[in-house]
C-alpha cells in the first residue's frame, strides 16, 4: 500500500452458497481489485443486482468474501478486514472505518441527541464538545429541535435517516462506506448530505458509495468503478 | 488527518481474561458439549447461541466452574497475572473467584437471589463475602447498586418474592455486579420477562457493560438480543460450535447450513 491508500481491495471473490434451498449458488463477483486513496470518492456503478450493497458489506466486514483481501490503513497499521479476528475488525470501525446506510438500527431509549454524540464521545471528545457538536449537525439536517432529546422508535423514517446521517458525519472517520444514504430525502436535505460528504473528503475522508440519484453521484464522485466488469459465471 | 489512532491498541491486548481448551461434558453416552475452544479478552462480550438441548447451557456451567468438564481446560486471567486453570484450584477457591472474579446471572433470578432476605441484603452480603464490614457503607453501595439497576432506593427493606420479575432480574443484576467482577455470565437474561420489560432490561446491560468495561458471556436463543448486546458470536449445534465469528457477519452472512436455517426462521433480527 502507498502512504496516501486507504483501502487496497484485491482479488475479493463472493458467490452466497443457499445450503438449505438445494445449495444453490449464487455468483456475485470474481477477482474485484480497486484500491481508495484519502481525499478521493469512489462510487459503485452498475445495475441493481450486480453486488455493489454486497461490495460495501465485504469491506465493513459484514460479509464473508470467499477469496481475496481487503487491506485498511488504520492509524499506523494496515489490517485486513477479510482475516481479522473480530475484535480487530471492531476496532477499526470504531476508529478508521463508519458505515452510512439509510436505516437506523434504533435502540430502545437512547436519544438522538445521544446518538448523534456518540462518535464523538467514542474519539475521545469532551462531554461539551460532543453536545456542542451534535446539535450543530442535527440544526443543519433539519431536525425540530423538538425530537433531539427523544428516542428515533417513533420517529419518521426520513427523521430517522437523517439521525443516522448525522451520526455518521459529526466527527467523520477516516474511511466512509456509504450505501444510498439520499433515498428519502427531500432536495433541502439531500443538498445537505452532499455537503457533508464534499466535506469530509475535503477534510481527507476516503469514501466509497453507492448513489441512484444521479444527480448527487455527480456532485459527489471523483471516480467511478463499474462493477459489471467483474461479475462471475453463474 | 487528525484522527489519532493508537498503533499500539490492537497488538497491545496483554492476554484474553479466559481460554477454554477443547472444553467436553458428557453425560453417559450423550454429548453436552464438545471439543469447545475459545479466547475471550476483557471488555469483549460473547454471545452463545443455537435451539434448547444444542449445549449453550452445559457449556456456560463449565466455563463458569459450576460443573467439571470431563475433558479440556477452562483457564482464567488471574488479578495477579498468569493463567490459572479454575479446576485445578480446590473446590473453596473456586468458589471464592464465582464471587469475586466473575459472577452469574442465572435465567431464573430465583437460583440468583434470597428471596427472603432484603432487597439490600441481596447486594450487600457479597459485599460482606468479601470482607466488608462496615453496615453504613454497605447498605450506601447496596442504596447506590439498587439505582443504577433502576429499583427505588426506597424499596430497599423490601424482599425479592414483592417484586415483579422484571425487578428481581435486575436486582440479581445488582448482586452480580457490587462485588466489581471483571467477566459476567448470562444465561438467557431475558428469559422469562415480557417483551417491554426485556428491552429496558437489555439497555441497562448493555449500557453497564460498556461502562464497566466488562467481558461478558451471554447464552441466549434469541437472535435479536444477541445483535443488541453481543460482539462476536459461537453457534452451537448438538453440542459443538458450527460457527463462529463477528456478530453482525454471523448473522447477515451466515455460513454453516444450520446457521442460516436460524436466521431464516425469524422475522428480524
Amino acid at each position: 500500500m502507498t502512504p496516501a491508500e486507504m483501502i487496497r481491495v484485491e482479488g475479493v471473490s463472493k458467490t452466497f452458497t443457499l445450503h438449505n434451498q438445494g445449495g444453490a449458488r449464487l455468483p456475485v463477483f470474481r477477482d474485484v481489485t480497486f484500491s481508495v486513496r484519502a481525499g478521493e470518492a469512489l462510487v459503485l456503478a452498475g445495475p441493481s443486482g450486480t453486488g455493489k450493497s454486497s461490495l460495501l458489506r465485504i469491506l465493513y466486514g459484514n460479509y464473508l468474501p470467499n477469496a481475496g483481501s481487503i487491506a485498511i490503513r488504520h492509524g499506523g497499521e494496515v489490517i485486513d478486514i477479510a482475516s481479522a479476528p473480530p475484535r480487530a475488525v471492531l476496532e477499526v470501525r470504531r476508529r478508521t472505518m463508519g458505515f452510512v446506510s439509510q436505516f437506523l438500527r434504533v435502540i430502545p431509549r437512547v436519544t438522538a441527541l445521544d446518538i448523534v454524540r456518540d462518535p464523538v464521545l467514542a474519539r475521545g471528545g469532551s462531554e461539551a464538545e460532543a453536545t456542542e457538536k451534535a446539535q450543530a449537525i442535527l440544526a443543519r439536517l433539519n431536525l425540530p429541535e423538538r425530537l433531539w432529546n427523544l428516542a428515533p422508535a417513533t420517529f419518521s423514517g426520513g427523521e430517522q435517516q437523517r439521525v443516522n446521517i448525522a451520526r455518521s458525519f459529526v466527527s467523520p472517520s477516516p474511511i466512509l462506506l456509504i450505501d444510498e444514504p439520499t433515498a428519502s430525502l427531500d432536495a433541502a436535505n439531500r443538498a445537505v448530505v452532499v455537503d457533508l460528504i464534499n466535506e469530509a473528503r475535503a477534510r481527507g475522508t476516503a469514501i466509497v458509495g453507492i448513489f441512484h440519484d444521479e444527480d448527487v453521484r455527480d456532485r459527489v464522485a471523483t471516480r467511478a468503478l463499474d462493477i459489471t466488469a467483474f461479475k462471475a459465471a453463474a | 488527518m487528525t484522527l489519532a489512532v493508537n498503533p499500539a491498541q490492537l497488538g497491545a491486548d496483554p492476554a484474553p481474561i479466559l481460554s477454554a481448551g477443547d472444553v467436553s461434558r458428557f453425560y453417559g453416552e450423550r454429548i453436552g458439549c464438545a471439543g469447545v475452544s475459545f479466547d475471550l479478552w476483557p471488555g469483549e462480550v460473547l454471545g452463545i447461541v443455537g435451539e434448547s438441548g444444542s449445549g449453550k447451557s452445559t457449556l456456560l456451567r463449565c466455563l463458569a466452574g459450576i460443573d467439571r468438564p470431563d475433558q479440556g481446560e477452562v483457564r482464567f486471567a488471574g488479578r495477579a497475572g498468569g493463567m490459572l486453570d479454575i479446576f485445578s484450584v480446590s473446590e473453596q477457591e473456586r468458589r471464592a473467584m464465582m464471587r469475586t472474579e466473575w459472577g452469574i446471572v442465572h435465567q431464573n433470578p430465583r437460583d440468583g437471589l434470597r428471596m427472603h432476605v432484603s432487597a439490600g441484603g441481596n447486594v450487600g452480603e457479597r459485599l460482606m463475602d468479601r470482607g466488608d464490614r462496615h453496615y453504613g457503607r454497605i447498605r450506601a453501595a447496596a442504596a447506590d447498586w439498587l439505582a443504577r439497576v433502576e429499583i427505588d432506593p426506597g424499596r430497599i427493606d423490601d424482599r425479592p418474592v414483592q417484586f415483579s420479575g422484571g425487578m428481581q432480574q435486575r436486582l440479581q443484576i445488582a448482586r452480580v455486579l457490587v462485588s466489581g467482577p471483571r467477566l459476567v455470565f448470562m444465561d438467557e437474561p431475558t428469559g422469562g420477562l415480557d417483551v417491554s420489560v426485556q428491552a429496558r432490561l437489555l439497555d441497562l446491560v448493555r449500557v453497564l457493560v460498556r461502562d464497566l468495561g466488562l467481558a461478558a458471556i451471554i447464552v441466549t436463543h434469541d437472535l435479536a438480543v444477541a445483535r443488541l448486546l453481543t460482539d462476536r458470536l459461537m453457534v452451537m449445534k448438538a453440542g459443538r460450535v458450527v460457527e463462529q465469528g463477528l456478530t453482525d457477519q454471523v448473522l447477515d452472512d451466515p455460513q454453516h447450513p444450520y446457521t442460516q436455517l436460524l436466521t431464516s426462521a425469524i422475522l428480524s433480527a
